[in-house]
């Protein structure tokens, strides 16, 4: 070792420790950008199926249905034409009227009949229909209780608290609406002290929200952020004030719409305290459901909606009458079969993915009828007929081409030609069909003539030495040599087809469909719709229930894909070849 | 019937490396290497000689270039590689697990088959160790590096005007003394080449074997090579691997005049390779 | 759809019954050769009964298939002809009435006046825009908006006049005694022709129940009235044609058949020609699309006085205004700019998230990770692409958007919402993670083991072989695929119609929502919708836009990786 070489050395070594240290970061970059995409996944697959949990599940409501004939049989006669014409809807509505018989005020019932959708009285009607003889007598009939009702039965957006009360009350009569609860010790002190303390943490938040806003005011640059951030604030004070108001000790405290719900529960009746004496002994309530019943109580509950009524859209009377009937046992909660049985609603509690199921295996059967033969017919032409000339080019370009156009242009593409120009129905699977097909085509072709390219010249070679034509040799031996690629590529494709929205958006098949489309060759120019766009007409539905159904579809939906690519693993494993 | 023949002559001969003169660089002990399941060398134990060029010959697939990547430890990018035995270089083991194998290449310079300039400019590519390695502390330090490395190289009158093309922009030849002029601007001790000449038409790989020649007074070289030839041109040692075994090794000179084993003699002769 | 359907079930038959007899006769052929020897036949038999086969069945399967495509323009076109017929003398009267009323007249004048007074304003206008001259620009502005809106209340007040008279003619005499055909072609034909389709689909929703007619009319019902007779005569004729043809089809080829009839070449012509065709349609598609395009571009921008620039530059995006024909405010109303400040946005907010996460995660894949992580890893990337993009939007719409909100307003953002560019880029980012890694993944790979071998030779670690041999290397590739996913992002559009919000914001605050190109083709063409209103056309503009982009990254993507693919192969 000469003298420089021993510096060099000497000097690589000196940095040694450095370089490793980058090396280690460096690799744990790629670490962390794979987490990172594996994190992703989990997140995006975890939240969607939490979301989907409360689909899974459905509260049905049993009624004993008293079918009186002249309601459901105006006409007397028992024919179907008569039947047809009862008002079963009424029939539903005296039943549950007969569960709580003391409702009598028309907006009450109103909140009553809210317990569930009336669609729900033409299952009634057909099953009378179908057996006329049960007119006079009762029936056990069940249907899904609405969708708010039934979150809250799963406690998904309600949160409440029920506590056996600590001390006997007593109820009397203030004037017709108004009653008065007293006990000897501060049963309700725990409520007040809680809800005053919520009260003044919201106080605070909102404080430091306000005078942030009055900063950004001041610091403002122009005058219209200015005005806008000081609006904000005389907003944010104003609320301010109100709570600040509420939140006073030593004062009786209002409950109102913005505060927890307190409910006093005896017996049959339920009361809503409407405020709290500052001692906690007292409060002044309004009945919500059952009898009347004044005078000395031992055995009573606080029952505590923590959630404020204009943070639901279930009132606190359908809450205590959704509670009663299912402590009375007429509730109860089973598999959501409905979700996969029933074509759309507007009800999320009779909304279903058939329709959308029906209507993508429609589409996908056309866009594979399409799709799949012309994209191998195109593939075989380019590798094993096409000349090279400009023709050839021209394709080979524009099919690379084509792969990349954004789906929503071939949506264009189908609205302006096939329903403007050729006619063909809007909405309809065939035409979706076809849009998807011409979407399809670039990777179909790719794929296949990647699987042709793979068969190795010389089976061609050794076709054509034993004196097959060169159509023979392409059909006999190379096509089928290339088929489980060729089958891979197409499926895959199909499944891409599958999960697509946005050029169904553009030939209208995001239309509301209340009935599945027939399985069957009427069903191809029916309107439909398809699972993705199911999905994307649900994800802005503004019912709370809708989102679970829609993280349940977009389960079904995967699961449709996953079949989809399972088929194509095992065609690959079953027919793969090796040479 | 190769089996009988294998089995006598590994009890016939014992091989003892002889070092020409003086100082022994490299220098293995029953050195083994797997790639999954081959055996692609079998106990290959040898001196390879400083400032001297050794040639490394024998068949296709024998396991010459194996060799090779086992003295700066290449065949560790490799998944499926295994080694085992000794390597020692001025008699400090290289397969030792605290041997960094950054420190060990930076003292083992190596120069491919198929030239491969480094997609940046000539400049860039001379200047790639001493930057990585930290070896110039100002500009002028690594202007000097590379001038001198490409002088070394005998490529410095041909590049001089444009050090900032591309090094992909060369001749073949050309592109062959750049690789050997990165790797000599590290100063290294040993020079490894595996067939440097092989995809070089006869004037460039006469300017390499020149460069070669030149370079010995400096480097331990060890060079694998398909050209006999080239080896009795080139080389003060040679040595003969045959299915994965080092068959015979001595100084050129013998092992062409003189085989002692049966299949260095069909080889030399052309009976089989 | 029935008669149909039997048909093609008919042809299918025929189709395999003449298969059968070209078999048959080319088998008789081979044994009755000269002495009783048998005569060796060019062709094997199922290829002379292919022959048939193709042609009794080949043809006449194109015409229903071209009866179904194109039937029922067919039948509107005969019953609109009734239509026009029966009511010509109805029209007649009205184009009298038309010619005849002085107030048109005066119309009719005023707007020809207004409009020479546009053209000479505008041009004025330019030219005081030219020399900058402030004053003058201004004041002929003004009087530019005065001549549009006279123009536009003259020809409000024209139509509104002409939809007088033609109530009155209906109401008057004539129209007392005019059949519901006659009224109904009247109707027909002094609709807008934006109306016309829709019109026609409500007959046609009465008729054969397609869909939910808008409105029920006298009018609708009589023209529904004669659908069903033309569409009946049509499809027994065609259905008649079509197996009339297969059945004389079948017999002249029959005697075609002999022992030395080369039926095989002649059946692989028709495969290969029938191999073209289906590669040329993919031509055809492209066709399609451009020539649609750039048709319906071409009406939107006749619609806004080819005005082009405005739209290209315009930061007013409003086409609601448009809509109606009285308002001035058309001018400015179709500037694309925030459309295309928000895709980009969005793009760039994906871009930030794809390309390290991507890149970094192929980097990994190909240089560093064993084959047992790989055969985990690279499932899970095929995983994540192969996610509908309607699911990444209820994702990003439901978790990702309420999540960054709630986090900007704990920061003290006040303005935060959940539909905002920061959420919708996010969630294209990780949708666009698997693209580039695998893009990459294989541009990494093709750079060849030399260099890296060369590098680790200097004593280079990994991750400097990495970034100083391999990353350079690999250069153009990664452009390309960084490219191809910029193209990729751009045409997004479940994502960004979930999640980005639909305000056509100018701004580059990822917090605020903005709107891209392809959320404002949905929102133009879902819904109710005019065709032929400058509101909806300029969805095809704006497609137009978005494919000439797209098209123009994808060339010069798939150009550089092509060159780097060269200078390795």
């Amino acid at each position: 070792m000469t003298e420089p070489q021993r510096d060099i050395r000497q000097a690589v070594r000196r940095r040694l420790a450095r370089r490793h240290r980058a090396e280690r970061r460096f690799q744990a970059y790629g670490v962390a950008a794979l987490a990172a995409a594996g994190l992703f996944l989990v997140l995006l697959l975890g939240s969607i199926a939490i979301q989907s949990a409360p689909a899974i599940t459905q509260h049905k409501l049993t009624l004993p249905v008293e079918i009186t004939a002249e309601l459901a049989d105006p006409r007397g006669d028992l024919s179907e034409a008569s039947l047809r014409r009862g008002s079963y809807n009424t029939l539903i509505q005296n039943a549950l009227r007969e569960q709580f018989p003391t409702v009598a005020e028309r907006a009450e019932l109103r909140e009553l009949f809210g317990l569930y959708s009336g669609v729900n009285a033409a299952r009634l009607l057909n099953r009378v229909a179908s057996a006329p003889e049960l007119v006079g007598g009762r029936v056990e009939f069940t249907f899904p209780i609405s969708d708010d009702a039934d979150l809250y039965l799963k406690g998904v957006t309600v949160r409440e608290r029920i506590q056996p009360g600590l001390a006997p009350i007593a109820i009397s009569a203030e004037d017709t609406d108004r009653w008065r609860l007293v006990s000897d010790t501060p049963v309700f002190a725990e409520i007040l002290v809680e809800t005053r303390q919520a009260l003044s943490v919201e106080a605070a938040g909102l404080e430091r929200r306000r005078d942030d806003a009055v900063e950004r005011a001041e610091a403002a640059r122009d005058e219209d952020a200015r005005r806008a951030a000081s609006a904000t604030a005389e907003r944010l004070d104003a609320q301010l004030q109100r709570l600040r108001i509420q939140a006073q000790p030593d004062q009786a405290l209002q409950l109102g719409p913005t505060t927890k719900s307190v409910l006093v529960q005896v017996g049959d009746g339920v009361y809503r305290l409407t405020g709290i004496g500052a001692d906690g002994a007292s409060a002044s309530a309004q009945r919500l459901i059952g009898e009347v019943s004044a005078g000395a109580v031992s055995d009573w509950r606080l029952w505590t909606v923590l959630t404020p009524p204009t943070a639901r859209l279930i009132s606190d009377r359908q809450i205590a009458w959704a509670r009663a009937l299912s402590d009375r046992g007429l509730v109860e909660n089973g598999f959501n079969t409905i979700l996969f049985t029933r074509a759309d609603s507007r009800e999320p509690e009779l909304a279903g993915v058939l329709g959308a199921i029906i209507g993508s295996v429609l589409t996908m059967v056309i866009t594979m009828l399409l799709a799949v033969p012309v994209g191998v017919g195109t593939a075989i032409y380019l590798e094993e007929y096409a000349p090279k000339n400009r023709l050839t080019d021209l394709i080979e370009v524009n099919i690379n081409n084509l792969a990349a156009v954004p789906s929503i242009v071939f949506g264009l593409l189908g609205l302006a030609v096939f329903i403007n120009l050729f006619g063909m129905p809007r909405s309809a699977p065939l035409t979706g069909g076809m849009v998807l097909a011409l979407m399809t085509l670039p990777t179909v072709i790719i794929s296949s003539r990647a699987a042709l390219r793979a068969v190795p010249p010389s089976i061609r070679e050794a076709a054509l030495g034993v004196g097959a034509s060169h159509t023979q040799a392409v059909f006999h031996h190379v096509l089928p040599m290339a088929m489980p690629g060729i089958l891979t590529g197409s499926i895959i494709g199909l499944a891409q087809a599958l999960g697509e929205t946005a050029p169904l958006l553009m030939i209208g098949m995001v239309a509301f469909i209340a009935d599945a489309p027939a399985l069957g060759f009427g069903g191809f120019t029916d309107a439909a719709t398809v699972m993705p766009v199911q999905i994307f007409l649900w994800s802005s539905g503004a019912e709370r229930a809708f989102e679970a159904r829609t993280a349940a579809a977009i389960l079904v939906l995967l699961a449709m894909m996953l079949s989809f690519n399972a088929v194509a693993i095992y065609l690959r494993r079953r027919f793969e070849r090796r040479w | 019937m190769v089996d009988t023949l294998e089995t006598q002559h590994a009890e016939k001969t014992v091989y003892h490396p002889v070092s020409q003169d003086g100082a022994i660089k490299v220098a293995t002990r029953a050195v083994n290497v797997l790639y999954g399941d081959k055996h692609a060398i079998i106990d290959v134990t040898a001196d390879i000689p400083d400032r001297a060029v050794t040639s490394l010959i024998g068949p296709s697939g024998c396991g010459k270039s194996t060799y090779l990547r086992c003295i700066n430890r290449m065949n560790d990018t490799i998944d499926t590689a295994r080694v085992a035995g000794s390597v020692t270089i001025d008699g400090e083991e290289v397969n030792d697990r605290s041997v960094d194998p950054v420190l060990l290449r930076a003292r083992v310079g190596m120069v491919f088959q198929k030239p491969n300039p480094f997609p940046k400019s000539i400049y860039e590519n001379v200047a790639y160790g001493p930057r990585i390695h930290g070896l110039a502390a100002t500009p002028d330090e690594l202007d000097e590096i590379v001038r001198t490395s490409l002088e070394k190289a005998g490529l410095w009158d041909e590049v001089a005007d444009r050090l900032a093309q591309p090094g992909t922009s060369l001749s073949g030849g050309q592109q062959q003394r750049l690789t050997i002029a990165r790797a000599i601007a590290v100063n290294p001790e040993v020079i490894l080449m595996d067939e440097p000449c092989s995809a070089l038409d006869p004037i460039a790989t006469a300017r390499i074997e020149e460069l070669i020649d030149e370079l010995r007074e400096n480097y331990a070289i060890i060079m694998v090579t398909h050209s006999m030839a080239q080896a009795a041109r080139v080389s003060q040692m040679t040595a003969f691997f045959h299915l994965g075994k080092l068959v015979e090794y001595g100084p050129t000179e013998e092992i062409f005049t003189n085989p002692r084993d049966q299949r260095t003699q069909d080889y030399i002769t052309g009976r089989f390779g | 759809m029935q008669v149909s359907l039997y048909t093609a079930l008919a042809l299918l038959v025929l189709t395999a019954i003449g298969f059968l007899i070209g078999r048959r006769r080319a088998l008789a052929a081979a044994r009755s050769g000269q002495d009783g020897a048998r005569e060796r036949l060019h062709s094997l038999p199922n290829y002379h009964g292919y022959y048939i086969a193709l042609w009794t069945g080949a043809p006449a399967l194109i015409l229903i298939a071209l009866y179904g495509v194109l039937g029922s323009s067919l039948t509107n076109m005969l019953a609109l002809g009734e239509l026009e017929r029966a009511s010509a003398p109805l029209r007649a009267s009205y184009e009298q009435a038309l010619t005849s009323d002085d107030r048109l007249i005066a119309l009719a004048l005023q707007t020809r006046e207004a409009e020479g007074e546009i053209v000479t304003v505008r041009a004025a206008l330019a030219a005081a825009r030219e020399d900058s001259d402030r004053a003058g620009s201004e004041a002929f502005s003004g009087r530019l908006t005065e001549a549009l809106r006279a123009r536009n209340d003259a020809t409000a007040e024209a139509a509104a006049r002409r939809a007088e008279l033609a109530a009155a003619l209906v109401a008057g005499p004539q129209g007392q005694s005019a059949d519901a055909r006659a009224l109904a072609g009247f109707e027909y034909f002094t609709l807008p022709a934006e109306r016309r389709e829709l019109f026609i689909s409500d007959a046609r929703a009465f008729a054969f129940g397609e869909g939910l007619p808008s409105r029920d009319t006298p009018q609708i019902r009589a023209t529904a009235q004669l659908l069903p007779g033309y569409q009946n005569i049509f499809r027994f004729s065609i259905a008649a044609l079509a197996l009339a043809g297969a059945v004389l089809a079948l017999t002249l080829t029959r005697g075609r058949i002999h022992a030395r009839f080369r039926a095989r070449n002649r059946v692989e012509r028709v495969v290969s020609v029938a191999l073209l065709i289906c590669s040329i349609i993919a031509i055809l598609t492209t066709i399609g699309i451009v020539g649609s395009l750039l048709f319906e571009s071409g009406r939107f921008f006749a619609s806004i006085d080819w005005r082009v620039h405005e739209f290209l530059f315009g930061t007013q995006w409003s086409p609601q205004i448009g809509i109606r024909a009285d308002q001035i405010g058309q001018t400015g109303a179709f500037g694309a700019v925030p459309l295309f400040a928000g895709t980009a946005l969005i793009m760039v907010i994906a871009m930030f998230v794809a390309v390290p996460v991507g890149l970094f995660a192929a980097i990994f894949l190909s240089e560093y990770a064993g084959p047992t992580t790989r055969a985990w890893a690279k499932p899970a990337l095929e995983v994540l692409a192969g996610i509908p993009t309607v699911v990444y939007g209820f994702f990003a719409l439901l978790t990702v958007g309420p999540f960054l909100r709630d986090f900007a307003l704990f920061l003290g953002y006040e303005d935060a919402v959940t539909q905002s560019a920061l959420a919708a880029g996010l969630v294209m980012g990780v949708m666009i993670i698997p693209f580039v890694s695998s893009l990459s993944d294989d541009v990494i790979n093709a750079v060849p083991q030399s260099l890296r071998d060369g590098s680790y030779a200097m004593g280079a670690t990994k991750s400097e072989t990495v970034r100083l041999v391999v990353m350079p290397a690999a250069l153009p590739g990664i452009v390309g695929a960084v490219l191809l996913a910029v193209s990729r992002a751009v045409g997004e559009t479940m994502i960004v119609v979930m999640a980005a919000g639909q305000g056509a914001n100018l701004t580059a605050n990822p917090l605020e929502s903005v709107t891209t190109i392809t959320v404002q083709i949905v929102m133009l063409l879902t819904g109710d919708q005019e065709f032929d209103s400058p509101k909806t056309l300029s969805a095809f503009a704006l497609g137009l836009v978005l494919f000439v982009m797209t098209l123009c990254l994808n060339v010069l993507a798939l150009h550089v990786v092509r060159r780097y693919r060269e200078k390795y192969d």
